[in-house]
């Protein structure tokens, strides 16, 4: 076999090619790297919002939360299931939620232009519930008051989304932020949370909740609780770990941005790739009479084509590296996005994992060796004689 | 290969060897009929005026090519019908090639330049090392092994090539216009080192040349006209 090191040492004798045709490599191999790297964060946001203590219970069939209903008398049941954990008073942890989107004014884009921002209606122990959700300014609402807390993901963001401020619910209906609260970068941080009453009478919800959300006395009692749930046919529930139901959910946006990743990369790809083979058909001719003494010295076809395959693939390699690296810096950065499962918009970061960087710098590797295929060929079909032409 | 009356074998025969190329419709036959043995041992000279068709001919008797008609022996295989793949074996293991214009890679040292024949038998590194480091003493430049072609000058260049020649020990050697390129002083180096190769290393050597004083040291000279062996 010839050497590596003669396709290493060959590509630094020609650096600036080298570079340029590495660059619209590195470009692509970034793209694919950053797409995916926001899917995976996309992903990692939407599944902090779940505990595996906790459990969602929607009604067959919905989905989700937003177009879910269940009867308010059926809450107690739920409640009541085995495995239910009790809090000091001995009442369940757990309560019905009312979620309902509306649309909202952001602030510092164009004048008028709006936002979905998700309200959850909760009840009062809604922090027990949730304890990674913590008040960082302002208190918690009274009961029964048209107080709201709003996620520090969107606290000034929004007209009428701070505290202290007022905003309309509905026309007329005003609630007044009193607390902030973070959830640990999860989407709860997009969320206002009113409480349940505001939302029911204010969205013509009366007698319904959307989900109803429990305390598993352990991430073992969910079998249990998920069985006495869904014996009654008729109540029509569904029962699910609260960490799958978010993985569920963001399963369509994760999917969407890693799918929107690939379509554009696939396009940058086909660039860089001709860009490869046409730095390699160059190569090949300003090489051929290397080439035909390395033919006459008795090396076979096959090794020149996997010689010049090779320097392509070290080519690519080395840009996509290059690309890799940039996207890594994006880990630093953070984007606002909508969540297709709600409609609303939420704050993502690109989230790096070992298997994507280890996908992308293969794309590139492929691009390497699909755009150094054709070059190589031509070089291994280099006669023999071109070494004796003076 | 025949046996001779002096005992020494033909290692080159060439039986009514023609070549034709194709020149769109126009045919060109640039060898024909030919007919010539060479025996295992000799230094022989190809000469004649350009176009004459002298590169064709090592050509075939390397190997490189194949005749369009006749039959053609070289260190006992029968090359005119033999496949391209094979005839690259046949060259790796039985033909050692001197170019002109040298024809070493320029991002290889000279010792990986000579190195380089032996990646096709299966020699451990070492052993690889030790006969290039031992070819390049031959032909003196023991002192020049890590430099780069481009830091040699043309007469080393050529003689970088010729110890690639001989490190995987080719029974035959090939040089067209060994040295077409160089002055009087350096062509005379490179043509005593073809000399020694003959005399002390008893290797075949054909070569192709326009300089009658090069022709002077092989031991018989060829001369061809037009495709055909003049006297
Ligand atoms: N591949 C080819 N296709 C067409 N014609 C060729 C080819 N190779 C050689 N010829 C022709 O064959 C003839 C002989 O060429 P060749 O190279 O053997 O001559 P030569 O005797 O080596 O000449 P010189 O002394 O100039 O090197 C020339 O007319 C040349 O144009
Ligand atoms: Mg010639």
């Amino acid at each position: 076999m010839i050497p590596i090191s003669y396709n290493v040492r060959s590509l630094l004798v020609r650096k600036t090619t080298t570079l340029a045709t590495a660059g619209g490599i590195a470009l692509v191999v970034f793209v694919l790297a950053a797409a995916l790297m926001l899917s995976s964060g996309v992903k990692k946001t939407l599944v902090a919002g779940g505990r595996d203590d906790n459990a969602i219970v929607l009604r067959k069939g919905s989905g989700n939360e937003l177009s879910s209903s269940i009867e308010s008398n059926t809450v107690s049941l739920i409640l009541a299931a085995p495995g239910v954990k009790k809090d000091d008073t001995g009442a369940p942890l757990g309560s019905g939620e009312v979620i309902v989107v509306i649309a909202q004014e952001k602030l510092g884009a164009k004048p008028g232009q709006v936002s979905n921002i998700l309200v959850r209606g909760v009840a009062e122990n809604v922090l027990k519930l949730r304890p990674e959700a913590r008040l960082v300014a302002g208190r918690s609402p009274k009961p029964g008051t048209d107080e709201c807390l709003i996620g520090k993901g969107i606290a000034g963001n929004f007209r009428g989304m701070s505290l202290g401020e007022k905003f309309e619910l509905k026309k007329n209906r005003p609630v007044e932020v009193v607390g902030v609260f973070e959830a640990g970068g999860s989407s709860f941080e997009s969320e206002v949370w009113v409480n349940v009453e505001t939302a029911r009478t204010s969205f013509g919800r009366e007698g319904l909740v959307s989900s109803v959300t429990v305390r598993l006395e352990s991430p073992a009692k969910l079998d249990a609780f998920k069985a006495n749930v869904s014996t009654d046919k008729q109540l029509q529930l569904e029962a699910k770990r609260e960490t799958t139901y978010y993985e569920e959910q963001s399963q369509g946006t994760a999917l969407f941005i890693a799918g929107m990743g690939w379509v554009v990369s696939v396009f940058c790809a086909f660039g860089a790739m001709l860009g490869a083979m046409n730095t390699m058909f160059a190569a090949v001719a300003q090489r051929k009479r290397e080439v035909g003494t390395l033919r006459a010295l008795g090396f076979s076809k096959f090794s020149i084509l996997s010689s010049f395959v090779l320097e392509s693939t070290v080519l690519a390699v080395v840009g996509g590296l290059i690309g890799l690296g940039a996207s890594l810096l994006l880990s630093f950065a953070r984007v606002s996005m909508m969540n297709f499962a709600t409609w609303q918009e939420v704050s993502f970061s690109f989230s790096p994992t070992p298997r994507l960087l280890i996908g992308s710098l293969v794309a590139g590797a492929l691009m390497g060796i699909l755009g150094g295929f054709l070059p190589a060929l031509k070089a291994a079909r280099t006669s023999p004689i071109e070494a004796m032409r003076g | 290969m025949s046996e001779t009356t002096n005992g020494k074998s033909d290692i080159i025969a060439l039986n009514k060897v023609g070549k034709t190329f194709w020149r769109g419709k126009e045919r060109l036959d640039v060898l024909q009929e030919l007919d010539l043995t060479m025996k295992e041992g000799s230094f022989e000279a190809l000469m004649g005026p350009s176009g004459s068709g002298k590169s064709t001919l090592l050509n075939l008797i390397a190997g490189l090519d194949v005749p369009s008609s006749g039959s053609l022996r070289v260190a006992g295989v029968e090359l005119s019908q033999m496949s391209e793949g094979d005839r690259a074996g046949f060259r790796a293991a039985n033909i050692g090639f001197v170019f002109q214009t040298y024809n070493l890679l320029p991002v290889l040292t000279a010792l990986e330049n000579v190195e380089l024949p032996l990646l096709l038998a299966k020699l451990p590194a070492a052993e690889r090392r030790k006969r290039a480091q031992t070819a390049l003493k031959v032909v003196g430049l023991e002192d020049r092994m890590s430099h780069y072609p481009r830091q040699l000058s043309g007469g080393q260049e050529q003689r970088v090539t010729i110890a690639r020649a001989i490190v995987s020990d080719p029974k035959i050697i090939v040089a067209d216009e060994p040295t077409g390129d160089l002055d009087r002083h350096a062509a005379n180096e490179i043509l005593n080192l073809l000399g020694k190769l003959n005399t002390e290393f008893n290797k075949t050597i054909v070569m192709v040349t326009h300089d009658p004083a090069a022709a002077e040291r092989a031991s018989i000279c060829h001369r061809l006209d037009k495709g055909a062996l003049a006297l």
